[in-house]
């Protein structure tokens, strides 16, 4: 439902603006003849609701159109981009996982001392720096200091292995860093409450070791909002990848629905976006599905 | 004595608190006076002194057309800052009356507003920014229309679910029975008890939307050079970045300072409001 009042949404928008794609074709010279003749070509020239309908039922059957500008179905544009940016997204959140994670369990342990204060500071750095200026800044570094920089011409994992590695690791430094301080953040709030709760001090008290209450007892038990917020992440790290691809020129959705807003691609662009909306149901749900696994009794 | 209260609770105040209020007076002190701090001309082009390092002359060195960094940046605080605070008071003010009015009338009304409120919150911030941006094309209008869409769900929401509170409570009962009218409790009795609501949210979405505005800048679709703006010095500085690293150093770190004092800040209204 949200996914389609959301595509009439996008669909309308796109046509409401002045310019469409036969104006940026035949720029400022078109003669009236030619201009409607392209017009006709791509359907423009017919009512709004006879091309939304046409097109609703050629997405229900699973054909997204094809680009206007490069002729290829955008089914294909959308699933070789989004593959992209799967694999930063997917590296990413293990990064940012494997370093927030435990950084926000230490510091919630260690509460109010130092090691408690380092952590804390690189979170707030972490959450107020944005992503592509982190980006520029590694390019900086890793050219001051290693005379390296990552090539741009994308090549693929299944290509070049380690040529792909060149060019994704700055994206995945880059955003995980980033994503880590958001982590690490959520999870040291939430250690930190889940630790002045009472059957902590009862565990504590009893003569539990501490690694077994804060390990078994305390983690476990963050577990539920800690997964509802890796899905947050996941899609913060969707949206984050749209600067990030512009950045190191990588072709990914994000820049698929750039090009395509750019261009008036109609079709790639209502493609790419009802995509990104299916993907953010689809993580949504998965979230949901989580929980029965993590907690028993939230088993319906 | 309540001077020297103050003091001794600023003395008291862990150091994120301190750094942020310090930064806080700065960056009050660039949006009021830029030219007093930077009396260069942030836009006068030379092409005889492109793309200079930092030096005594030019403190944050210079740019692709000789134009000086450390005036481009600081006079871009007043133009990021207040396109930012400006959009986000759009969005409190619309998104706060649709949700208002939402939650107190409830009904079909409501689930339709609801409803079409949270298709937008089906996209990422940037992802909606982008499309919004690219589609009614770059320019300060534009951005501000755009960031007060993408965030306008967030204002309606806290707004709708205030409402629908206070709309459960004794005092609201007790005005209806004696006789006012429903216009009138909203504005007059409900709407004042949301406000804290909204202008803590509005300091909470401060920081998120600097970064949205800058990330739609370093896009070029954000305010047109040759304006100075955080976001848009980033994006020229980006081709620059392997010979001019200082083009995109500093406004970076303008973007940095400033969403972090306003995190803390943030933290600080959260904590006082005891809702958090």
């Amino acid at each position: 439902m949200a996914a389609l009042v959301s595509s009439l949404i996008v669909f309308s928008l796109m046509r409401a603006v002045p310019g469409d794609i036969v104006g940026q074709m035949l720029g400022q010279t078109s003669d009236p003849t030619a201009t409607e003749a392209l017009r006709g070509f791509f359907g423009l020239d017919r009512p709004l609701y006879a091309q939304f309908t046409e097109w609703l039922i050629d997405v229900l059957r699973g054909d997204l159109g094809r680009s206007w500008y490069q002729g290829q179905a955008v089914t294909s544009l959308v699933s070789e981009a989004f593959l992209v940016t799967l694999q930063i997204a997917v590296l990413t959140l293990i990064v940012s996982t494997l370093i927030g994670v435990p950084l926000g369990v230490l510091a919630g342990i260690a509460e109010g001392s130092k090691i408690d204060g380092l952590i804390r500071a690189f979170n707030l750095i972490g959450l107020s720096a944005p992503v592509f200026w982190v980006g520029l800044m590694l390019l900086v570094g890793a050219s001051a200091l290693f005379s390296w920089s990552p090539p741009f011409t994308y090549s693929s994992p299944s290509e070049n292995l380690s040529d792909n590695f060149e060019i994704i690791i700055l994206p995945i430094l880059s955003l995980g860093a980033l994503q880590a301080a958001a982590y690490s953040h959520f999870v040291r709030e939430c250690m930190v409450s889940e630790l002045r709760r009472d059957y902590i001090r009862a565990a504590l008290a009893k003569g539990l070791s501490p690694a077994v209450v804060y390990f078994k007892h305390a983690l476990r038990n963050i577990l539920v909002p800690l997964v509802t917020f890796m899905g947050l992440i996941l899609i913060q790290i969707l949206g984050g990848t749209v600067v990030i691809e512009s950045l190191f020129s990588i072709p990914g959705l994000g820049r698929l629905i750039l090009s395509g807003i750019q261009g008036r691609d109609y079709p790639v662009v209502q493609g790419a976006l009802l995509f990104v909306v299916f993907v953010a149901i689809t993580v949504n749900f998965l979230v949901d599905a989580a929980y029965g696994l993590i907690d028993p009794r939230l088993r319906k | 004595m309540s001077a020297l209260r103050f003091a001794e609770g600023l003395l008291k105040a862990p150091a994120s608190r301190l750094l942020s209020y310090l930064l806080l007076a700065v960056f009050a002190v660039l949006i009021v006076a830029p030219e007093w701090v930077a009396p260069q001309s942030p836009i006068a082009v030379d092409p005889g002194r492109a793309l200079q390092p930092p030096s005594a002359a030019h403190w944050f060195g210079t740019d692709d057309v000789g134009r000086d960094l450390f005036a481009r940046v600081v006079h871009a605080t007043r133009i990021t800052l207040g396109l930012v605070a400006g959009a986000l008071l759009l969005s409190a003010i619309l998104g706060g009356v649709l949700g208002l009015i939402s939650g107190f009338a409830g009904g079909l009304l409501d689930q339709t507003l609801a409803r079409l409120v949270d298709v937008i919150l089906t996209f990422p911030p940037i992802i909606a920014g982008v499309v919004i941006t690219g589609v009614l094309g770059p320019g300060a209008d534009n951005l501000v229309l755009a960031l007060a869409i993408v965030y306008l769900p967030l204002f309606f929401r806290i707004a709708r679910s205030g409402a629908m509170a206070e709309n459960a409570r004794t005092y609201v009962e007790a005005a209806r029975s004696l006789g006012f009218g429903e216009a009138s409790i909203l504005m007059r009795q409900v709407a004042p008890n949301v406000l804290p609501l909204i202008l803590m949210q509005y300091v909470l979405l401060f920081p998120l939307a600097l970064q949205i505005e800058a990330a739609l800048g370093f896009l070029g679709l954000g305010v047109a050079p040759p304006t100075p703006d955080w976001g848009s010095i980033l994006e020229q500085g980006k081709n620059f970045i392997l010979v001019a690293w200082w083009i995109s150093l500093w406004p970076g770190l303008f973007l940095l300072a400033s969403s972090f004092s306003v995190m803390v800040l943030g933290r600080q209204v959260q904590e006082r409001l005891g809702s958090g």
